[in-house]
């Protein structure tokens, strides 16, 4: 390998500052992508992602998923890679339902896509430029996880990707009560993404309660309704 | 070989199983334990090849040990018995079968539990079970006795009881019972 000037150097390893180049690139990859929230009370967690407005003929990306009927997941960075990494947390997701015949806890599925995440840190391959949050309900009860293309992940009560994730933080943060209903907390989730953005932006939510124990994509405007269940 | 047994209880699970060990005609043991617990509120009654049998439960307090930590609360008896069939299931369908017939009983948030898992990773859940050469006639003993609300006391003498009747009969079953009881309180998960 070339060692021009001593500044070339393989991209996976550390740099002298004892940085990862490469994540640390990856991290601002995700600082290029749309505005990302997750909110959580003990009742509820929304997850709320802005749709980047599009040329008039184009379908807006879908923002945020469904992983499995408990979890939902929405990313900010390379939309390519978010679709992949929601792709690996499905199939884990269903995984555990075949061994042990229950939904899996969010938190081991965060730990399973930071490890996977992990691995790319390690090797001479891309880390993946995507930060994703996962919101659900288990056992220990309502789940809110931000996992960072480091692997690194995160519990909290709510938290921001994407462009102008800080200022949309201290919004959050300004506005957060536990007391929050729902409605309170999609008005707040979308007060900090149109103070960046600027209103009138398509925005994509998905919604879980305790109650309900089921993660649903919330009409936003844009986001398609998904069908309604059978009912035997 | 061997008979063992598992019950639900109004406050807990009762297992039995009886002490022989058979090497085809032969009493290989006298003096074998067949009940294994995974923790507090889970155990095992273990029938079929010993040395299958005794890994599948290693195998089990590993991977159960394992996924606790990870997620902070520990297995109900459906994951545990699920967990069990999952591997069991795999070594039957890669011609490398488990020979085995288990009976997995434990409380948990849902309360008194037992399932059998038999070697083709097929599991099964009823409030009494039995498992083993005697079972048929420790059926006969626990359909008589069985009736739901019996406590662990009750519960307790009826197994032994439905043992002993096999071991009259069965000569794969013999040398004496042991039992073992999971109250209620041993859940120590989470609601």
């Amino acid at each position: 390998m070339a060692m021009e000037g001593g500044m070339q150097r393989m991209p996976f390893f550390y740099s002298p500052e004892g940085r990862l180049l490469q994540v640390d690139y990856a991290m601002a990859a995700v600082g290029r992508g749309s505005t990302t929230l997750g909110l959580k009370t003990k009742e509820f967690a929304v997850l709320s992602s802005h749709v980047k407005p599009t040329r008039s003929l184009l379908e807006p990306a879908e923002k945020v998923f469904v992983v499995d009927e408990h979890v939902g997941a929405t990313g900010s960075g390379y939309i390519g890679d978010v679709n992949s990494l929601v792709d690996e947390i499905r199939v884990q997701a269903q995984r555990h339902r075949l061994v042990y015949d229950t939904p899996a806890d969010v938190g081991s599925l965060a730990r399973h896509v930071g490890q996977y995440l992990h691995n790319f840190t390690l090797y001479t391959v891309r880390p993946f430029g995507a930060s994703l949050v996962l919101a659900g309900a288990d056992p220990l009860g309502m789940q809110l996880v931000q996992i960072d293309p480091s692997g690194t992940t995160f519990r909290g009560n709510g938290f921001a990707i994407g462009a102008g994730a800080d200022e949309a933080l201290e919004v959050l943060t300004k506005g957060y009560r536990e007391d929050l209903t729902l409605d309170e907390a999609i008005a707040l989730n979308t007060r900090a993404i149109e103070a960046l953005n600027g209103g009138g932006t398509a925005i994509e939510h998905g919604v879980i309660t305790r109650e309900s124990g089921k993660f649903v994509h919330l009409n936003g405007g844009k986001a398609p309704r998904p069908p309604a269940p059978k009912t035997n | 070989m061997t008979t063992t047994i598992g019950l639900t209880c109004s406050d807990g699970v009762v297992l039995a199983a009886d002490k022989r060990a058979s090497k085809g005609f032969f009493v290989g043991s006298k003096a074998v334990n067949k009940l294994f617990k995974l923790d507090e509120a889970t155990a095992i009654a273990i029938a079929g090849q010993m040395s299958d049998a005794e890994y599948l439960v290693n195998l089990a307090k590993a991977e159960r040990r394992l996924i606790s930590l990870r997620r902070g609360y520990p297995l109900s008896v459906h994951e545990s018995a699920r967990l069990i069939s999952s591997i069991v299931y795999s070594g039957m369908k890669s011609y490398n079968p488990y020979f085995v017939e288990l009976v997995v009983a434990g409380v948990d948030a849902e309360g008194p539990h037992v399932y059998t898992a038999d070697m083709s990773g097929a599991i099964t859940t009823e409030p009494f079970m039995a498992s083993g050469s005697g079972s048929p006639l420790a059926y006969g003993v626990l359909e008589q006795g069985f009736r739901a609300g019996l406590d662990i006391e009750a519960g307790k003498r009826l197994a032994e009881q439905a043992v002993r009747a096999a071991m009259e009969r069965d000569p794969g079953s013999g040398n004496g019972v042991d039992v073992l009881a999971l109250p209620n309180g041993n859940w120590r998960g989470v609601a």
